[in-house]
């Protein structure tokens, strides 16, 4: 298979990724960073305040739509 | 008879995570001694199996190549057509050499874990793939900063294409995302797996003893018990190939998004 001519047409530096690039564990990935860092804060924010979960709550929903609009910028088009 | 009993009586049921520890080799037999186990002999073994193999199959190469060669060749070839040029590009090839050791030694690793008589794989540690997953990513990383320069690099890995109000959320969820998740999320993938794998075929080993050992009559139980510990080494086997593929593939996509431009 070495003397096998390497795949025509491979995907240079600046072509699109091909389809199974571990696109879906960098999806993955950020839907679970969102949420975990921005509840993270929204929780130590939560501690700071003396409130009971609002900021951690809120906290998650904004990252996790933060790690939607990244998906979207980093891995659509 | 009385010693089969015996042996019976002394199956440890449910198995726990003491079991990945097993006795020290030097010295013999002390536990609470993890300098040298079967563990560590069989890392080196790996070693030593995967430089031999490659240098004997290398020494002659010939134009119609021998068995031994061939093998080589297919498993080289393999990595460097199917994982670093497919993901990287024709820049991958430099890379292929790294990610072929790393995909024989992680294969290797694992297929310990299905060997008769051997069967537990060095991978079912964390250190072992905490190790690997530190290397891949002080590799990515280091190939990034080569190839844009330090600050280049970590703008366009932290930086998304965005306005700039709402780059205080982004920056946050892409430093965790590509900096943090990545190393832990690769080296945890690989050791659960093995780890899970292990105490699967324990499970059911065991537990055909240990049923036996309750009443001579649940044998038939035992029976299938032992069965499924046969199927379930044929399932481990594609995890093995498959965690191993996965690991590779992964630090190529790390590796590519770290030489790309601008997204």
């Amino acid at each position: 298979m070495t003397g096998q001519e390497p795949p025509k047409n491979p995907h240079g530096d600046d072509g699109p990724n091909p389809p199974d690039t571990g696109m879906g564990m960098t999806a993955v990935a950020y839907l679970l960073s969102g949420m975990l860092v921005w509840g993270g804060i929204g929780w130590l924010v939560d501690h700071w305040v003396g409130t009971r979960g609002i900021f951690a709550g809120l906290g998650a929903v904004l990252g996790m739509a933060g790690g939607v609009y990244l998906i979207v910028r980093r891995l659509g088009a | 008879m009385a010693v089969q009993s015996m042996v019976l009586a002394d199956v440890p049921f449910p198995p726990s995570v003491e079991d990945f520890y097993l006795p020290s080799i030097l010295p013999w037999g002390e536990h609470d001694n993890y300098w040298f186990t079967k563990i560590t002999a069989l890392v080196w073994l790996s070693a030593a199996l995967i430089i031999i193999f490659f240098l004997v199959a290398y020494r002659k190469p010939q134009l119609v190549p021998s068995k031994r060669q061939w093998l080589a060749e297919s498993l080289y070839g393999f990595v460097r057509n199917n994982i670093a040029i497919e993901m990287i590009g024709p820049a991958g090839v430099r890379f292929a050499p790294y990610l072929t050791t790393l995909f024989t030694f992680i294969l290797l690793n694992n297929f310990w874990g299905i060997v008769p008589l051997i069967q537990i794989s060095p991978n079912s540690h964390i250190a072992f793939p905490a190790f690997l997953a530190v290397i891949s990513y002080v590799m990515f990383i280091w190939v990034g900063i080569r190839h844009h320069g330090f600050v280049k690099y970590f703008k366009n890995s932290l930086i998304p294409p965005a306005p700039w109000f709402i780059l205080p959320l982004l920056i946050p969820i892409e430093f965790f995302s590509n900096f943090l998740v990545r190393p832990f999320s690769l080296a945890v993938r690989l050791f659960a797996n093995m780890f899970a794998g292990h105490m699967l075929l324990l499970v059911f080993t065991l537990g055909g003893f240990a049923m036996l050992n309750a009443n001579a009559w649940f044998l038939p139980f035992s029976i299938v018990s032992w069965a499924m510990t046969i199927a379930l080494t044929f399932l481990e086997f594609l995890v093995i190939c498959l965690q191993a593929y996965v690991f590779t593939v992964l630090t190529a996509s790390y590796v590519q998004g770290a030489l790309a431009d601008e997204h």
